[in-house]
């Protein structure tokens, strides 16, 4: 028995050497997908073309307002590939053609021409144009045969061979200057013709020869009641240009071929009106850009009025009326064209019908419905995939496109194949909320905070809790059960808000996303589903949003509250917008109206009788608004008044300044700093983040002693940049300034840089990260802040009295890549160490230890800086892949990182947003609270059994032994 | 800990790089022979051209999630099906051109336009920022293998840890203990002769070898073993009696080794 005491001690002393030789530090393999999940985006979409060239092809290929071209799976709504380009005009994709498995791109307004292999993902060939604004663009075919493709620009038309991007011929477009050429077309015939208007005068029409770009035909019609050729006019048919005039009530058709001189045919003889102060738009198409338009074409009359129409000899004839209908779209397959009309059915529904385009008879059995969401916007945008059935018959996807940017398609009878919500590819700003607790959790909760009322019935509220608890057991226990017995894959683990509720370490929250096109998202941040969604209706585009958490999940029975500020940036009109961050729902609270521009937000620790935080609204008379206003909030808010400082930042004049609150709710003016706007100019202003803990007040040195941080949580951060950018002589400038006294704690300034400027801001640190303009590289700063070896007073920070300064300690480190954002960890107690995530241009989030941005790195080792865990210091931080917290899970153009500290200290949950969506965990200090996941429950489980039989074996032969001698 | 072990030995490598690096260094820097020129058809801005390669994959398998960006995303490019690339409209100056993929791990190359157009390529040095180290232009990027994003875990089984020396150590023992007495029968007096002849031929042995020196000799050829050894060393001294079971151990097992 001694001998197997002896083997416990030893078992155990391997297990914990095991224990301490396996450091863990990122992502093991096997926890892909675990806890992390993307979704993909492409932003809304501009032009999008269904490939056709192979029967039953799956892609749909999208160029979007994001600048991003990609091909989805129709089955799925999943990404094929996608490209990014370069955001701004310089990415910005004016047209899309297909042809085969080839997609020509005009990018750049006509600077590039690209062709892509829509099957590989990959480019064809690259051109560059000359200059020259982008007009229009076509494909042009002879004889049944596409090669080339012709770019109208503002001065020239060029024709460039499909095959290599080559160009065939460029010609000058004559009288450039006084004719505005704005539509090219081909039919087919071996002739390209370049579409012009004189404003009121008159249409010019330049025929070029295809073969060699002659001037074939130059011909000027007079249009007085034209102005615009793209708005109004189309070619339909046998190169018939046809255009609307609304004034006139009329259409007009000129014979491309030969007609010098513009048919009228008033609508009225047709028996048409025009809606009101609409303007009429028609639409054709060109199936095959080898053959002339077809004769049919839609003309739209008001916004829920068309009709498909047909010219026949220069007759318009009417083949059917459609009205109401929303959306109108041609659609071709094979030698079959169709007419898709969707029109309004009721309130949530639309039903969409298959119409002949030859005839306009309804197609049999091609009734679709489409559910709209009703917080969702509109039907925008009809995007129709025609194919042909085995009986020869036309079947038909659509790809509707609403107003709040969602993608869905849908296939007959309205079964809804896939969503996209490409707002979320434009995510302004977020909040993590705290899921609230199951109705048990809160029954519970509930009778803590109820008044108490008599021994009896509290015993007796005590008894049914407890028998709820019980009964949840079971029926979890129940549910367990009955899932085991399930296949896995059958096991259905779907999230609906029914049964949303809190984990044992507050993992999983609710993510509130808002967007740039005022969509409000609710997601869970464990699976990324969709919970809620949310249209907020009339959002100016630009528009700044800010979302703040009122009313915390820990308030029940109140439910939580979120406030969604937006402010007109050129006005500074804003709204407030009242909702529940669990289910979306708009909130019965009825938000004060704005009259006034705001100049500032804030929310106060103050909470009004409901547990709403107070948020105070200045407006531009520097007067200060409460919400919720109610009586108790007003009283509390003139006992504090005293006590509340806020500052503005008027970055145009390069001024700052600070206020106090005055009981009647006015403000004073305390402080004022200028920074004289021909030097310098702000370009932001970083606090601390209010939910942010400090668990240690200082540092342990070397030495023993301790050296005291100065955390001051009224401190902001002001980075500013030079207003010259001269290589020589810009620089970047950090101030340090009080916001309550306005005193400025700390100016550094970096020569010869520029920005733009990342700023982390948190306990006694700052890290800004600026390029260095001499050296050609981006440099990292770190700025720490000491009290000293004494803490002046230990008890409670005041920014009125502090007398000593506190010391400055500055470090700067090379960085081998821009960086698009920067955040740092958040956790619950602050005792976890810090990282930073860094999110970079390749799509990789670097996760940095704060340890490498310490100011205290010393040049030289010493026993000291040892015994502190210092690292030496190195001029160039590095960026290894080890650290990337989303391996090969990319984030494009990531444009934010939002940290939020869950229940379990050592976890901080991470999104980063941009493009994309990537929600992970990280574990700064590794996971020290609980059991890694790949703990090995069947090592220690089965030494444990084998300890305890082999004492039972031994402890058995131990007594036959014993047995055996007293009987000898 | 882990850091301030390694940080030190990284410095020396990224030392000696340098050093190296500057061995290497052609005298001749200014962008002179070997230059092509790329006009554009228009104005100053100019095209820098290259191509990347992965060894033993096919272009088609990785060109669509590969972006060639140029001082980040100042200007963008896209690689065409064969592999090579051109990125357009760029002025003359210094950038840093990186091809980016989620799955391949690219070098950086500084390319510097002069204002006439003339491309040179060369090695990035945050560090030393004039530092020329030719590279070839147009631009040859070979991906020098796959990002490694993960960290193996240490995975062990069965065999690991039986293989592990203290477990060894106990159990090889306790089933001498324990099966010896059984095999050998030590009433027989002619045994308990050789055997005690054996324990005075033995005892005192003054060639009774080290614990670590043992475990490394019986270990040797197995995974870790200088491991395994500085661990046996640790156990040595820290647990003394532990260090006298095993003397014991040992004698028992050259005895029953003398037995058979």
């Amino acid at each position: 028995e001694e001998q197997t005491a002896a083997m416990a001690k030893l078992l155990l002393l391997c297990l914990k050497f095991i224990v301490l030789c396996s450091t863990v530090e990122s992502v093991f393999e096997d926890q892909v997908g675990k806890f992390d999940w993307r979704q993909q985006y492409v932003g809304k979409v501009r032009f999008a073309h269904f490939d056709t060239h192979v029967q039953s092809s799956k892609k749909v290929l999208l160029a979007t307002e994001k600048n991003v071209f990609a091909s989805l799976n129709t089955r799925t709504g999943e990404l094929f590939w996608r490209h990014v380009d370069m955001t701004g005009p310089e990415g910005n994709i004016d047209a899309l053609l297909l042809h085969g498995q080839d997609a020509v791109v005009v990018v750049g307004n006509g600077r590039q021409l690209r062709s892509w292999d829509i099957n590989v993902g990959g480019l064809n060939w690259e051109m560059v144009l000359d200059s020259g604004s982008f007009q229009a663009s076509c494909l042009v075919g002879q004889q049944d045969v596409v090669k080339h493709v012709a770019v109208l620009k503002k001065t020239a038309l060029s024709l460039h061979y499909l095959s290599n991007g080559h160009q065939k011929w460029i010609e000058n477009l004559p009288e450039s200057e006084a004719v505005d050429y704005q539509a090219v077309y081909s039919g087919g015939n071996g002739e390209v013709y370049a579409l012009g208007v004189v404003p009121h005068s008159h249409i010019a029409i330049v025929a070029y020869s295809l073969e060699d770009g002659e001037i074939i035909k130059q011909t000027s019609v007079e249009a007085p009641w034209l102005s615009d050729i793209q708005g109004s006019c189309a070619v339909i048919g046998r190169g018939m240009l046809t255009c609307v005039d609304s004034p006139a009530v009329s259409l007009y058709t000129l014979d491309l071929h030969g007609q010098s001189e513009m048919t009228q045919i008033p609508l009225q003889s047709l028996g048409l009106e025009v809606a009101l102060g609409f303007q009429p738009v028609l639409v054709s198409t060109q199936p095959n850009p080898a053959r002339p338009p077809l004769s049919e074409f839609f003309l739209q009359l008001g916004p829920e009025h068309h009709l498909l129409l047909q010219l026949n000899n220069d007759q318009i004839v009417t083949l059917r009326d459609f009205k109401p209908a929303l959306l109108v779209s041609f659609a071709t397959s094979g030698e079959k064209t169709v007419a898709a009309v969707m029109s309004p059915k009721n309130k949530t529904a639309c039903s969409l019908n298959l119409f002949s385009a030859e005839t306009g008879r309804r197609l049999l059995d091609t009734t679709l419905i489409f559910n709209m969401d009703p917080f969702g916007g509109k039907p925008e945008t009809l995007y129709v995939q025609a194919f042909l059935k085995k009986d020869d018959s036309v079947g038909y996807r659509v790809m509707v496109q609403t107003e709040d940017h969602t993608l869905t398609f849908i296939q007959q009878p309205g079964r809804v194949m896939w969503t996209r919500e490409e707002a979320l590819s434009d995510v302004v700003t977020m909040e993590m909320v705290d899921l609230p607790l199951t109705g048990t959790q809160a029954e519970l909760e509930g009778e803590f905070g109820k008044k108490a009322d008599g021994l009896f019935s509290m015993l007796l509220k005590r008894l049914s809790s407890q028998l709820i608890l019980l009964q949840a057991w079971i029926a979890h226990l129940w549910k367990m059960f009955y899932d085991a017995r399930k296949p896995r894959s059958q096991v259905k683990n779907d999230v609906t808000i029914e049964n949303l509720s809190r984990d044992e370490f507050n993992l999983q929250k609710m993510m509130v996303m808002v967007t740039a096109s005022g969509k409000l998202f609710g997601i869970d941040s464990k699976t990324g589903s969709i919970l809620w969604k949310h249209y907020l209706e009339n959002i100016p585009s630009n528009a700044a949003f800010k979302l703040m958490v009122q009313r915390t999940t820990a308030h029940f029975p109140h439910p939580p509250q979120c406030t969604l500020l937006i402010k007109d940036k050129d006005t500074g009109l804003a709204s407030l917008h009242v909702f529940n961050p669990i289910f979306g729902k708009k909130s019965h609270v009825n938000p004060p109206a704005l009259p006034q521009p705001i100049l500032q937000s804030l929310m106060l620790p103050v909470m009004d009788q409901d547990y709403a935080k107070v948020l105070l609204l200045v407006d531009d008379q520097y007067k200060v608004s409460a919400f919720p206003s109610t009586k108790n909030v007003l009283q509390q808010l003139q006992e504090i008044a005293s006590s509340i400082f806020f500052y503005l930042v008027d970055s145009s004049q390069g001024r700052l300044s600070g206020y106090r609150l005055r009981t009647d709710l006015s403000t004073e003016l305390i402080w004022e700093i200028v920074l004289p706007t021909e030097v310098q100019k702000i370009l932001s202003v970083k606090g601390k983040r209010p939910n942010e803990h400090v668990h240690s007040q200082g540092r342990v040195m070397g030495d023993r002693s301790v050296l005291y941080k100065y955390l001051n949580p009224n401190l902001l951060a002001v980075v500013t940049e030079s207003t010259d950018l001269h290589q020589e002589r810009s620089f970047v400038g950090m101030l340090l300034i009080d916001g309550v006294t306005g005193r400025i704690i700390h100016e550094a300034v970096q020569r010869k840089t520029k920005g733009p400027v990342h700023v982390v801001h948190s306990e006694n640190w700052v890290v800004y990260e600026y390029w260095s303009t001499k050296s050609r590289r981006n440099e990292f700063s770190v700025i720490e802040l000491y009290e000293g070896m004494e803490l002046y007073n230990s008890t409670v920070f005041s920014s009125l009295d502090r007398p000593h300064a506190p010391q400055v300690l500055q470090q700067s480190y090379i960085f081998p890549s821009s960086i698009s954002t920067m955040e740092a960890t958040l956790t619950e107690k602050g005792i976890t160490s810090r990282h930073l995530l860094i999110g970079l241009p390749s799509g990789g989030i670097l996760s940095l230890p704060k340890m490498f941005l310490d100011p205290r790195r010393p040049e030289i080792v010493s026993e000291q800086s040892r015994e502190e865990n210092l690292i030496p210091y190195a001029p160039e931080l590095l960026i290894r892949t080890e650290w990337f917290i989303n391996y090969n899970q990319t984030v494009s153009r990531v444009r934010g990182i939002h940290t939020a500290p869950s229940g379990l200290e050592s976890t901080c949950l991470v999104v980063a947003y941009g493009l994309d969506i990537y929600q992970t965990r990280v574990y700064p200090s590794k996971q020290f609270d609980v059991l890694k996941d790949d703990y090995d429950y069947m090592l220690i489980s089965s030494v444990l059994f084998a300890l305890f039989f082999a004492t039972m074996i031994s402890k058995r032969l131990a007594e036959v032994k014993l047995l055996n001698r007293a009987w000898r | 800990m882990r850091f301030r072990e390694r940080t030190p030995l990284l410095w020396v490598f990224v030392q000696a790089a340098v050093v190296v690096a500057w061995c290497f260094t052609d005298i001749e820097t200014g962008p002179g022979a070997g230059v092509t020129l790329s006009y554009q058809p228009n104005g100053d801005r100019f095209k820098i051209e290259g191509r990347a390669i992965v060894p033993g994959v096919k272009t088609q398998d990785w060109v669509s999630t590969a972006r060639i960006l140029v001082e980040s995303e100042e200007y963008v490019g896209f690689v065409r099906t064969d592999g090579s690339f051109a990125v357009n409209d760029v002025p003359s100056g210094s950038y840093v051109v990186e091809v980016v993929t989620p799955n391949y791990r690219f070098e950086p190359v500084r390319v510097d336009i002069t204002s006439k157009g003339k491309m040179r390529a060369r090695l990035v040095n945050y560090i030393k920022t004039s530092e020329v180290i030719r590279q070839p232009y147009p631009l040859q990027i070979r991906a020098n293998g796959p990002h490694t994003y993960f960290m193996k875990r240490e995975t062990w089984g069965w065999t690991d840890f039986l293989m592990n020396p203290m477990v060894m150590m106990m159990v090889l023992p306790l089933l001498i203990i324990v099966l010896l007495p059984k095999v050998v029968n030590t009433n027989d007096p002619e045994m308990r002769k050789e055997m005690e002849q054996s324990m005075n031929m033995l005892n005192p042995n003054p060639e009774l070898p080290d614990v670590s020196e043992l475990m490394t000799k019986l270990f040797s050829g197995s995974k870790g073993s200088l491991r395994y050894a500085i661990e046996a060393r640790v156990f040595k001294c820290n647990f003394f009696p532990l260090g006298l079971l095993y003397r014991f151990h040992y004698q028992m097992f050259e005895k029953a080794q003398l037995a058979f």
